[in-house]
């Protein structure tokens, strides 16, 4: 096992419109293994997002370092890297297939390669039917798998996701779960995912971090000893489950009221 | 899209509202709407021609057909104008729209490269930012005559005209729309792999020219304001031109026959470039009431 992704004593302050300082990430040291789920749940405002940001090299850390790989990361984003945005992030104006290409056309791939790659990544995602489509003929949890395939078409190391099914409802949200973990174990990716939903963090992880009200620092980190592959629609019915929600929640419920 | 144009709900718009699970009622609607539009049309062209055929109203009212002419005299006249001939409009109506699409096109095509460009400078957009908004709120109209002195009485100066009518509208749409990009979006697409460049040509030009399209309708209103007020000002062809010379001759019939004859050139301009919108911005959420 080797660290993929490692945070140490990372702050960052950010300026209010006001001209206050305002520090959201107090300080955060983490590592990730490579291979691992991570999970990472916390109030509002305790900038998950910002520890995202600051992983993918949009934005520099104000104290501590972060290393992806072995490599410091600064302002560039590191190389096999890919960030699933809360926001939808496909492009209106290409298909389905043109969508899921956009990487390989950025770095210049083959076009044989490239078309081999979109068909597996469209079976793998259950999209094969949708490939001419353009993304307003699809649904928003379809739209959530194409910007996934975007990423995973140019193959990172690091999945990087801030809250990316939260818009959706629950029986999307099951659905893209399942779909998320079999993609997962087939490729094998390190993934670093934000959610505020902590059933979801304790369904997909092998580890759930919590993090306190801002400025954060960990306060728990609880490993989740359910053995992969999970059944997402039976595991929430397991007493490990609820065991292991009742102890996440016992830190993060404080840390909600802190927060109202 | 474009903030200020106030959406007039055009009968394509008006049919993709109502249900699609009642097409019946829907056809019966839709058939319904133009039948009252096509009565209301010829309620005023009635009241017009029955008006300046009664005696008292020629004399007392402004019911004068020979300041008001009369519907049946303007319908003539554009078919006699459209007789080929040495009265024949054509050569005027050519004169106008081909300086009108020249205009547009390049007031389009500088106002697009502008705002794209300006939009990845943060520097300059702050530097010339003072300089736009002056030129812009400028009543542009005062230009022409200094236009028509600088670049004479042919196409030159109708199209100068025409360019600085349209070129601030869309480099203004194009502006807002490379600007509406998100951070996000953006921020993806560099985790794809994407240099700035790349990002440039694949995500930013086609937001902007989504903006651009957007203000299209406006600029060719303008672009047509700005040729016939070209011709007013000096020329010796166009339909502006004839509108002119009617005013020397007292002549409300040929000014009334110039006036459907633009405005028919207006519509006819604003449907294409709608068709054409519809076609290449398909993808739009705009157009998605099939």
């Amino acid at each position: 096992m080797s660290a993929m992704i490692e945070l140490r004593h990372v702050s960052k302050s950010f300026e209010s419109k006001s001209g206050e300082i305002v520090k959201a990430v107090g300080d955060v040291s983490l590592t990730v293994e490579k291979g691992e789920f991570v999970c990472i749940v916390g109030p509002s405002g305790c900038g998950k997002s910002t520890i995202l940001n600051m992983i993918a090299g949009f934005m520099p850390p104000t104290s501590g370092e972060v290393y992806v790989d072995g490599a410091r990361v600064d302002r560039d984003v590191p190389a096999s890297l890919g960030y699933i945005f809360q926001k939808d992030t496909v492009l209106p104006w290409y298909t389905v297939r043109q969508n899921v290409g956009l990487g390989l056309k950025f770095v210049g791939a083959a076009r044989q390669d490239t078309d081999k790659k979109i068909d597996r990544l469209l079976r793998l995602a259950h999209l094969s039917n949708f490939a001419e489509a353009y993304p307003h003929q699809l649904s928003g949890g379809m739209r959530r798998r194409v910007a996934l395939c975007m990423s995973l078409a140019v193959d990172p190391k690091i999945l990087l996701l801030d809250e990316p099914f939260g818009a959706l409802d629950t029986h999307t949200k099951t659905h893209l779960h399942s779909e998320l973990l079999e993609i997962w174990r087939e490729l094998g990716q390190t993934v670093v995912m934000i959610t505020h939903d902590l059933d979801e963090a304790v369904t997909l992880a092998s580890r759930v971090i919590v993090l306190s009200t801002p400025p954060s620092h960990t306060l728990l980190e609880e490993m989740i000893d359910i053995p992969y592959p999970r059944d997402v629609f039976e595991l929430r019915q397991s007493s490990q489950f609820t065991a292991h929600i009742q102890r996440v929640w016992k830190v993060l419920g404080n840390q909600f009221r802190a927060a109202a | 899209m474009s903030s200020d144009q106030v959406q007039i709900a055009g009968p394509e718009v008006s049919a993709g509202r109502t249900s699609r699970t009642q097409p019946r009622r829907r056809l019966a609607g839709g058939l319904r709407i133009t039948l009252t539009q096509v009565l209301i049309l010829a309620v005023v062209l009635g009241v017009w021609e029955a008006l300046t055929r009664m005696t008292w109203f020629e004399q007392n009212t402004i019911f004068d057909p020979f300041f008001i002419s009369r519907p049946s005299l303007i319908g003539a006249r554009i078919w006699q104008w459209m007789q080929p001939g040495k009265n024949a409009i054509w050569p005027h109506l050519a004169s106008t729209l081909y300086a009108t699409g020249l205009g547009l096109f390049v007031g389009t095509l500088s106002g697009f490269t502008v705002g794209v460009l300006l939009a990845q400078s943060r520097f300059w957009a702050k530097v010339l930012n003072p300089f736009i908004v002056s030129l812009n709120s400028m009543p542009r109209i005062a230009f022409v005559p200094l236009i028509t002195m600088l670049f004479g009485l042919g196409l030159a100066s109708k199209v100068v005209t025409a360019w600085f009518m349209v070129f601030f509208l869309v480099f203004f749409n194009t502006y807002k729309g490379a600007n509406s990009v998100e951070q996000e979006l953006v921020n993806f697409c560099r985790t794809l792999g994407g240099r700035p460049s790349q990002i440039l040509w694949r995500v930013r030009i086609p937001t902007a020219a989504a903006w651009t399209f957007a203000s299209l309708p406006n600029a060719i209103s303008f672009a047509l304001i700005g040729v016939v007020l070209a011709e007013f000002v000096g020329s010796t062809t166009g339909v502006g031109y004839l509108m002119t010379t009617s005013l020397a001759t007292l002549n409300a019939t040929d000014m009334f026959a110039s006036i459907v004859i633009l405005s028919l050139v207006g519509v006819s301009l604003v449907y294409l470039i709608s068709a054409i919108e519809r076609r290449l911005l398909h993808w739009s959420s705009e157009f998605r009431n099939d």
